[in-house]
């Protein structure tokens, strides 16, 4: 018996279009043990019948085509295939899929912006393909509000030396649910940035995945979350180095106040034996301002090569600094005020990536109005 | 550069402790496990009747218990192969020379009546197969109340103790292997600290697998009292066969108020032994616990050294590291429990990969409701030396309590091209500038080790070490 024989890779779990491969989820499965299954109304035993909707609104750049199809379409389900039960739900009942294409070496004037709003009335299914080119280079936004119970798969192609930026607000009323899966999928020398700020909704579980079909990709992927009492927000990446000489990078903050505020993130990293010079870091920070509240924080880490140029990761949760909030009082800023300051300051540092000034200066302005409450 | 363009240097005559004596007890043990053979050595060792149906209670829960189907691939173990109990002596000598010259060979051999004349050591204990072969400990010690004895002599002379203890720190059924040794457990070491003793210089315990297909089940039974002090070190080594031993120990340990207890393992099983081993202590209020954890032999090792922290400050430390080379499968790392307020644990895992081999960091720390004011810190280090080897890291998190402090920080990196250019311009071969690497990068744990343990470590290393460039 070698060591060889047992399957090479441990966070890589199964993967099907079949939603009779995945057995109903009972809270005991690894990938399943931080989220509260009775919240999330059906959405992972079938039962959730899809009787509701989300509304997808476009502002499209004048460059990039936008399309509404059916299942059968051919571009459909091309860059992923379900690893979770309920992204094979997801897949399994969507109706329509949004397809928008950035045409070969077309450069976006503006961000083409997805408004997806929950109707409220039940669940909906939903699935969107963003299909970049090569050589061409887009910013898309991604926006959801409203309320409701929502599954959906989102899948980038990113083409030969294309670029993409995302940016995906998850921005619902308190009683949302929102089990939605990115993926991203690099062709030679793409770029791929990603940017999640989730601050709304009841529970929302994200599941953001990177793989690339050539050597030279680069994908970072950043995010920022505020969980609020009650809420249960999770993120859980898994970044697939199959290729030689690429790239990633993964550096998520949140901040949690109140009570039963539940944070998760789960960051998984392969390097598989072909991917050579793989770079890749991952990093997570929470920081717990009241008492309550729980962050839980895990990286995996599975290298198959010798020949890495660099592989790490870092968590760190902890309390807001008492000798911070002192240092700043000491100077006069009053508690509330000082206790602001360090807060942004934690976020703000990864929120100034966002380059659509539009969205920066809405996320910093929910921060405040989050630091308010 | 790659090892693989030389495989005639891979792994010969890399391991110094391989050969076997001849082996009379061994080739007449029986093999397999079964109700008969459990109730057969607790028979041989006279035993209460309560250690009787603690073991059977161990063999049904063996039984019941399916192997586990995370870390390494552990299919190979053939359960009906194995020889669970070889009695290589009739009775424990009280010198060496009492000892059957083949036993008393090996461990002039290993060097450790050497080590006790020259009182390097505060006690020893000797065990070969399945029982210790040879114990003592210094005079002083004994006066000021200090218990080192082998377990089964331990468990005849002081059964209260045993009563309160054993199987305390870890349940008969806390998982497969555990449940197997406390079915068929033989030798190891108990040692009784009374408070406020500082044993100054390390008890030292030093186990041989002679026989092939041998089980070797060791059990040991530590408790520091109250703001006393000891330092227990142990050595393995086994001959190299063919076919597969398994070496599956049980270690307890419980370190009251304000105590503090290091156990330190040098774990140097030839490559046919699969090492499972369970090891798990107690630290009370202000107490301090420290692993620290040597794996570079074995086939496989799956091995958490494990503290509970049950009182408020106290503390739990492990220091790691651990070689793979061809074949070798290291699946190592801690748990560090948290179950009072203010209480703290740091780890810290240096690993490196050679040869095709793997290491895998695996730990958990869980912070219980009511620990609030912790603190954990956990950083893992790995190198890998070739294209070929690999390494993992799954830390594990589990936190059920708001204000407390969590760390976690890993690396995984190549042998730097600028060090070794570095070194080998100055003259050094690029085997003498990689071994010279790989001990600066874990030199954090070689200096916490005993003086002859760290000459020892480097003394592998640069074993290990031979060959893994081309």
């Amino acid at each position: 018996m070698g060591l060889n024989e047992k399957p090479l890779s441990t966070l890589h779990e199964k993967a099907s279009y079949d939603l009779a491969d995945f057995e109903v989820p009972t809270g005991r499965e690894e990938a399943w043990r931080f989220t509260p299954l009775s919240r999330l109304k059906g959405l992972h035993n079938g039962k959730a019948e899809p009787v509701g909707h989300v509304r997808v609104d476009v502002d499209a750049a004048p460059e990039v085509t936008v399309e509404t199809v059916g299942r059968d379409d051919a571009r459909v389900g091309k860059s992923f295939v379900p690893a979770d039960r309920v992204s094979a739900q997801a897949w399994n009942s969507f109706e329509k899929a949004t397809v928008i294409t950035v045409p070969r070496e077309a450069v976006t004037s503006k961000p083409t912006v997805l408004t997806l709003t929950g109707s409220g009335d039940g669940a909906a299914y939903g699935h969107l393909v963003i299909k970049v080119e090569p050589m061409a280079e887009a910013a898309i936004v991604l926006d959801h509000k409203g309320s409701g119970v929502y599954a959906d798969n989102i899948e980038f192609v990113v083409g030969d030396g294309a670029s993409l930026k995302i940016v995906s607000l998850q921005d619902w009323d308190d009683d949302a649910v929102h089990v939605s899966h990115h993926h991203a999928q690099l062709a030679k020398d793409a770029t791929f940035r990603s940017f999640v700020v989730t601050l709304g909704g009841d529970l929302v579980r994200l599941s953001p995945s990177v793989s690339y079909t050539a050597a030279g990709g680069d994908a970072d992927l950043s995010g920022v979350y505020f969980v609020d009492a009650g809420q249960h927000l999770e993120h859980r990446l898994l970044v697939d180095h199959s290729q030689p000489n690429c790239k990633s990078n993964v550096d998520y903050r949140g901040a949690l106040q109140g009570q039963d505020a539940h944070a998760v993130w789960i960051g998984d990293v392969i390097i598989r034996v072909e991917a050579e010079g793989t770079d890749t870091y991952e990093l997570n920070r929470n920081l717990i301002l009241t008492d309550g509240a729980r962050a839980d924080s895990v990286p995996n880490l599975e290298i198959l090569t010798g020949e890495v140029a660099g592989a790490g990761h870092a968590s760190a949760s902890g309390r807001l600094d008492d000798e911070h909030i002192f240092y700043l009082q000491a100077r006069g800023i009053p508690h509330d005020e000082a206790r602001r300051l360090v807060v942004r300051g934690f976020l703000g540092q990864l929120i100034e990536k966002i380059q659509i000034e539009e969205i920066r200066d809405r996320v910093f302005a929910a921060l405040e109005d989050e630091l308010a409450r | 550069m790659t090892v693989t363009d030389r495989p005639e240097l891979e792994g010969l005559g890399n391991y110094k402790f391989g050969w076997a004596d001849p082996d009379a007890a061994g080739a007449a043990a029986k093999r397999g496990l079964s109700e008969e053979v459990v109730r057969n050595i607790s028979a041989l060792k006279n035993e209460p009747e309560w250690m009787l149906d603690l073991r059977l209670k161990g063999l049904r829960l063996f039984d019941k218990k399916p192997l586990p189907t995370w870390g390494s691939d552990l299919t190979g173990i053939d359960f009906d192969n194995i020889k669970y109990f070889v009695r290589s002596t009739e009775k424990q000598a009280a010198s060496w020379d009492e000892l059957p010259p083949d036993i008393k060979n090996t461990y002039d051999k290993l060097g450790i009546p050497e080590a006790e004349k020259q009182r390097l050591i505060a006690g020893v204990a000797a065990q070969y197969e399945s029982e210790v072969v040879y114990h003592k400990i210094r005079e002083d010690l004994e006066e000021k109340g200090v218990i080192f004895l082998d377990t089964d002599t331990g468990l005849k002379e002081h059964p209260e103790l045993f009563q309160e203890y054993f199987g305390s720190v870890i349940p008969v059924g806390d998982n497969k292997f555990a449940a197997l040794n406390s079915a068929v457990w033989s030798g190891g070491s108990f040692i009784y600290v009374p408070p406020n003793v500082e044993v100054e210089i390390p008890l030292q315990a030093y186990f041989r697998i002679n026989t092939e297909n041998m089980g070797q089940f060791e059990r040991t039974l530590i408790i520091v009292d109250e703001n006393s002090y000891v330092h227990y070190v142990e050595g393995c080594t086994a001959p190299i066969y063919s076919s597969d031993s398994l070496h599956s120990a049980v270690v307890e340990i419980i370190v009251k108020k304000n105590a503090r207890c290091r156990y330190t393992t040098i774990q140097n099983w030839s490559n046919n032994v699969y090492n499972l081993v369970t090891k798990r202590a107690v630290a009370y209020e202000g107490a301090t616990m420290e692993w620290i954890d040597g794996n570079i032999g074995s086939k496989v090792t799956m091995k958490y050294p494990a503290v509970y922290l049950m009182g408020e400050h106290a503390k739990g430390e492990t220091l790691s590291v651990a070689f793979a080379g061809e074949g070798q499968h290291q699946d190592a790392g801690s748990k560090m429990v948290h179950l009072a307020p203010n209480t703290s644990s740091s780890v810290i895992s240096k690993s490196v990969a050679r040869g095709g081999g793997r290491t895998s960091y695996r730990g958990l720390v869980q912070i219980e409701e009511g620990a609030h004011g912790s603190a954990s810190t956990v950083k893992c280090d790995a190198l890998l030396v070739d294209q070929i080897s690999r390494s993992d890291t799954y830390p594990y998190v589990d936190v059920r309590e708001d204000d407390v402090s969590m760390g976690h920080e890993a690396t995984v990196s190549k042998v730097s091209e600028d060090q070794l250019f570095y070194l080998m311009s100055r003259g050094l071969d690029e085997d003498e500038a990689m071994a010279m690497i790989v001990r600066g990068f874990v030199e954090p744990i070689a200096r916490e080790l005993p003086m002859e343990y760290a000459l020892e470590l480097n003394r592998l290393i640069e074993l290990q070490m031979e060959g893994a460039v081309g």
